[in-house]
């Protein structure tokens, strides 16, 4: 700066002038450090520790825990199911992201899959019709499927729920709908033939589900997020080395991804089951029978092939306790 | 002549005790001080008018784009989610907004990672402020990089999150999620971060502009020197009875010229530079403030509705943003402009634009959470909740350029008033010295 220069020579000669008459002059600086400071973004957080599975107070059969329909699927007076045509809608907590069993389709901004036709189900049997107006859909995360249906939130969960002894101690589940077990997704460059190949690698399932459990269980690192979609994309991004869980789940996850195949055999064994507050057991008889009443007209067999595809099995046979 | 005798018997005496030499001595201790006093003004003056160019050139352009960057991703994302929201087939305007937002967050990310390399270097920053601004000029150089790097994952996911859903997989919401995560997880940080270090930096340079010890100093050693030449005017018509001697007088009379031009100068400045701050940048940072966390309410009600996540941390989100908006909508109430200044602005305070779209919002909500998702999705894209967002958020952007006008020329007046100050000062001291000069020599002459 010419200011500066300038100003300086003024000051070289005032010093000068001050010096012939006996004064001095001094000069300071001063310095100052900025601070870095940085955000760090957080990723999926890695699940440390096997969580383990809960082992049922006693010996239980999962399969076989349910409660025998009174009769015909039939609104009795003063049954829940009463109380729902009353209110005038079925509410009901359901996946939105799980392709092909509780997703929300794109195309039409419906909620579609094989649990929502169950739960399409249990709406006919009360209202004699499953629309918009008598059904409403709550979206619910895996975690949060257990306190929907303690708090009352919801009436029944529709949400690929297994249905374990320990969670038989928190809730009631109607009779088997739909029978699944573990395995292993990869990418198609993927080595590993097994959930055995996966040992201290990085397996994504959802918080809340026992799959993360039981892959941890397996020597995989647990990686936990909130969706299956979004196992899949932290596969494709390559941040995790498989996705593990029931193969149901699975191939709605392939059929997303064609450079994806489910590996391995079943490790596990999952039965699925609706799940409904322990405060309803007419309601829990009564959706057996809605269960069972689709299983033997062929409604259960044509969801399954619309979503599942074919060759379509038997349904899985209704077992009660007692 | 008994006056020359005593002159002539003091000037063989000791120098410092005969009026010949104390003359001579004061003539140089005048001359210093003229001198060292101009360097001591002119460095005063070429401080603050330094100090005070740079409150206008940081603010325009640095702080400016990191603010309108940080804007820009935050629409980006929330056009995003709201066009993913229309499904496949997304509208072409909301289209056009993203990558008009995408393409402007780019141009000024390059444009700030150029004015970076220099700004280390700024021009004429005084001692302090410098390193300060080589501190920022690093920092922000890293906010860049990060920005520079994740922009592009962040359009990517974006683009897969826009496929997927356009061939109807559900795979496309689980993109947009991770595509927003890693906007608020480390694009709008790196943004906010360069914003909060360039206003720092403003604020510093504001503070040197309008600092008062330096100027202080200058106008007490000013005061002093004329004191002194006041001093020795008397001091020399007392021992030559001679009246006025006119090089003192004229000395004088620049010394006062000027500490009254520094004074005046430095007030009138400092009041712009103060009111700059006060009706400028503080409204439009806030102004920018509530923007943003607008954006991200209005990106949380799309992806609540998109992700259905049924953990309700989006909605949780939004009512969090709802809380600091409010806050700042009470301080832009009491220290912001009057909505009625704005040109084209709403009868209605932000405030109550947000309370319109609350309202929106909640019932949006409750068509949602009774089950009548597609009415909710309707809504927030084209029913009430959109038209009330966006009278709010056009609220809240004329703010933001009202305010940044009315700095932008308050500042500009305040740097203005030290035009020409430095070199004035450094003329001053010179007149003064010659005038001192030629003055005492004259008496001197006198001796000979």
């Amino acid at each position: 700066m010419k200011t500066r220069q300038i100003a300086a020579t003024l000051l070289a000669a005032g010093v000068f002038a001050g010096a012939i008459a006996g004064t001095a002059a001094g000069v300071t600086t001063a310095t100052h450090t900025a601070q870095v400071t940085r955000g760090v973004r957080a990723g999926a957080a890695a699940v440390g520790t096997a969580g383990g599975r809960a082992a049922g107070a006693a010996a239980c059969d999962p399969k076989a825990s349910s409660l025998r329909p009174a009769g015909p699927a039939q609104a009795s007076p003063g049954s829940y199911a009463a109380t729902i045509k009353a209110r005038g809608f079925l509410i009901a907590g359901v996946d939105q992201s799980t392709y092909h069993f509780g997703f929300l389709n794109p195309l039409n901004g419906q909620t579609e899959g094989f649990d929502i036709d169950m739960i399409d189900a249990i709406a006919t049997a009360i209202f004699g019709r499953a629309d918009a107006s008598t059904v409403h859909f709550k979206a619910i995360s895996d975690a949060q499927r257990i306190p929907a249906v303690t708090s009352g939130e919801v009436d029944v969960v529709a949400h690929t729920m297994t249905i374990s002894c320990a969670r038989l101690q928190l809730l009631d589940f109607s009779t088997v709908y739909f029978e699944t077990g573990q395995r292993v997704l990869v990418q198609d460059d993927s080595t590993a033939t097994s959930i055995a190949d996966l040992k201290g690698r990085k397996v994504c399932a959802t918080n809340g589900s026992l799959s993360l459990a039981n892959a941890q269980a397996r020597g995989a690192v647990g990686v936990g997020v909130p969706y299956w979609t979004d196992c899949l994309v932290l596969l494709q991004q390559g941040d995790v080395a498989a996705i593990s869980t029931d193969d149901a789940i699975l191939a709605g996850l392939t059929a997303q991804d064609p450079f994806t195949r489910i590996i391995g055999p079943r490790f596990t064994d999952e039965p699925y089951g609706l799940a409904i507050s322990k405060q309803h057991p007419d309601f829990v008889r009564f959706v057996n029978a809605v269960l069972q009443q689709i299983r033997a007209d062929g409604k259960w067999a044509a969801s399954y092939r619309h979503w599942l595809g074919t060759p379509v099995p038997n349904p899985p046979a209704a077992q009660y306790a007692g | 002549m008994a006056v020359h005798v005593q002159a002539v018997r003091e000037q063989q005496g000791v120098p410092g005790r005969s009026t010949p030499g104390r003359l001579r001595q004061l003539l140089w201790l005048l001359l210093a001080g003229c001198l060292a006093w101009g360097a001591v003004a002119a460095v005063t003056a070429d401080q603050h008018a330094s100090a005070a160019s740079d409150v206008v050139a940081i603010s325009e352009p640095l702080s400016l784009d990191a603010e309108q960057t940080y804007q820009n991703l935050s629409d980006a994302d929330a056009v995003a989610a709201s066009a993913f929201l229309a499904g496949g087939l997304e509208p072409a305007a909301q289209r056009d907004r993203y990558n008009a937002d995408i393409t402007a967050a780019g141009v000024k990310i390059e444009s700030a990672s150029a004015l970076v390399g220099g700004s280390a270097a700024r021009s004429g920053l005084p001692g302090a402020l410098a390193s300060q601004a080589a501190g920022t000029g690093k920092a922000v150089g890293d906010d860049l990089a990060i920005l520079t790097a994740e922009l592009p994952v962040y359009t990517g996911e974006v683009a897969t999150a826009r496929a997927d859903n356009r061939v109807g997989l559900p795979l496309g919401a689980a993109y947009l999620r991770e595509a927003d995560g890693l906007l608020r997880g480390e694009l709008l940080i790196a943004a906010n971060d360069i914003y909060v270090r360039e206003s720092a930096l403003l604020t510093s340079a504001s503070a040197q502009a309008t600092g008062l010890p330096l100027l202080a100093t200058a106008l007490v050693l000013g005061l002093a020197l004329c004191v002194a030449i006041v001093v020795t005017g008397r001091w020399l018509s007392r021992r030559t009875h001679r009246t006025l001697n006119t090089g003192l007088l004229g000395a004088f009379i620049v010394g006062v010229l000027a500490l009254a031009w520094l004074a005046a100068a430095f007030g009138i400045g400092r009041s712009h530079l103060l009111s700059a701050q006060q009706h400028g940048s503080i409204p439009a940072q806030t102004y920018a403030d509530a923007e943003v966390s607008a954006l991200r309410a209005h990106t949380d009600e799309a992806l609540t509705l998109i992700n259905n996540a049924g953990d309700d941390s989006y909605e949780k989100d939004f009512a969090a943003q709802q809380q600091r908006l409010g806050r700042l909508l009470q301080s832009l109430s009491t220290n912001g402009p009057a909505p009625s200044s704005i040109a084209g602005a709403s009868a209605l305070t932000p405030a109550m634009l947000d309370q319109e779209w609350t309202r929106a919002h909640h019932a949006l909500r409750a068509l949602d959470n009774g089950g009548n998702h597609a009415a909710a999705v309707q809504e927030a894209l084209t029913g009430q909740a959109a038209i009330t967002f966006e009278r709010f958020s056009g609220s809240l952007t004329g703010g933001i350029t009202y305010s940044q006008a009315t700095f932008a020329d308050s500042a500009r007046k305040g740097r203005d008033a030290f035009t020409g100050l430095a070199i004035g000062m450094i003329v001053a001291a010179l007149l003064m010295a010659a005038a001192c000069l030629w003055g005492l020599n004259r008496r001197l002459a006198e001796y000979r």
